[in-house]
């Protein structure tokens, strides 16, 4: 068993204010290749772990070194199963730009930024929330 | 230069209005204690049910939690603190996922949500998203009394 990996609190907080940002500028252009770009950055964060998540790469290499030491580390596995949440919103907008469902797109992208900006601006983690309510729909395990 | 997309333009207006009333809800209302009146006695069977024993403590603090809850953490922090200083508080941590059946009776929705109970097993309360530090701080004081103020 490898301990849980921890990051820099301040990590997944700054790279909430570029998805932020970054699903902001695909609403006002209803760019599908943005959303879809952005939904990759979500996949890599999902999949791959945080530390090769690419906005957390930018934070690492360009702003770390100018904010000081890290004071505080936390278990990437909330932050990790937020960028999941973002992946599906990301790619429901991804096809929905791109199959010519405009509103569908724009909808699950401004959905995605209500999450993005939460998280940025007070640190509330929208898809660690709705976890528990996703999970205790389905039916319960046997014993 | 391309024309700003309507649709979106709106939508993101509308995006910015709700995650701007989601943070006024978090700041003022997540957290609170609410004082659950009526038939609460299925919802301590339920939690005895889970190995939860009130009459060992002034005051037992049941808390549904996840892996994915960075403020469960915080929580329990907060609780491990307060017991240095109130040894009649107890705090039981239940793996929400784990007993999905009480989360269902109990209708636990978010994480962390808390139960509180007396030593005589009433149900004092409960509490959705993380306590307020007062407010739990005031709960713990007048239930399970500071030491050396017994």
């Amino acid at each position: 068993m490898t301990p849980p990996r921890q990051v820099d609190v301040r990590g997944p907080r700054f790279g909430a204010w570029v998805t932020t940002v970054v699903l902001a500028v695909v609403l006002l252009t209803g760019s599908g290749w943005l959303l879809a770009a952005q939904a990759v950055v979500f996949a890599v964060g999902a999949f791959a772990g945080l530390r090769h998540a690419p906005y957390g790469v930018l934070f690492r290499t360009l702003v770390a070194p100018r904010l000081g030491p890290v004071r505080e580390t936390e278990d990437e596995a909330p932050p990790r199963f937020a960028q999941l949440v973002g992946f599906g919103f990301a790619l429901v907008g991804t096809l929905g730009y791109l199959t010519g469902a405009p509103v569908v797109g724009a909808v699950a992208t401004g959905l995605a930024l209500v999450a993005a900006l939460l998280n940025a601006a007070v640190g509330f983690c929208l898809g660690c929330e709705l976890y528990l309510i996703v999970r205790r729909a389905r039916p319960a395990r046997s014993h | 230069m391309p024309v700003v997309d309507l649709t979106g333009a709106v939508v993101l207006g509308a995006a910015l209005l709700l995650t701007a009333v989601v943070a006024w809800w978090l700041r003022t209302r997540s957290g609170a204690v609410r004082t659950t009146g009526g038939a609460t006695v299925r919802e301590v069977e339920v939690l005895r049910g889970l190995g939860v024993r009130p009459e060992d403590a002034d005051l037992t603090v049941v808390q549904f939690a996840t892996a994915f809850c960075a403020p469960c953490r915080a929580t329990k922090a907060r609780l491990t603190q307060l017991q240095t200083r109130h040894p009649g508080l107890a705090a039981v941590h239940v793996d929400a996922e784990s007993e999905l059946d009480a989360v269902r009776a109990l209708d636990v929705r978010r994480t962390p949500t808390l139960f509180y109970l007396d030593r005589s097993g009433a149900l004092l309360g409960r509490s959705s998203g993380a306590p307020r530090p007062d407010e739990l701080a005031a709960l713990v004081a007048a239930h399970a009394p500071a030491q050396g103020h017994v």
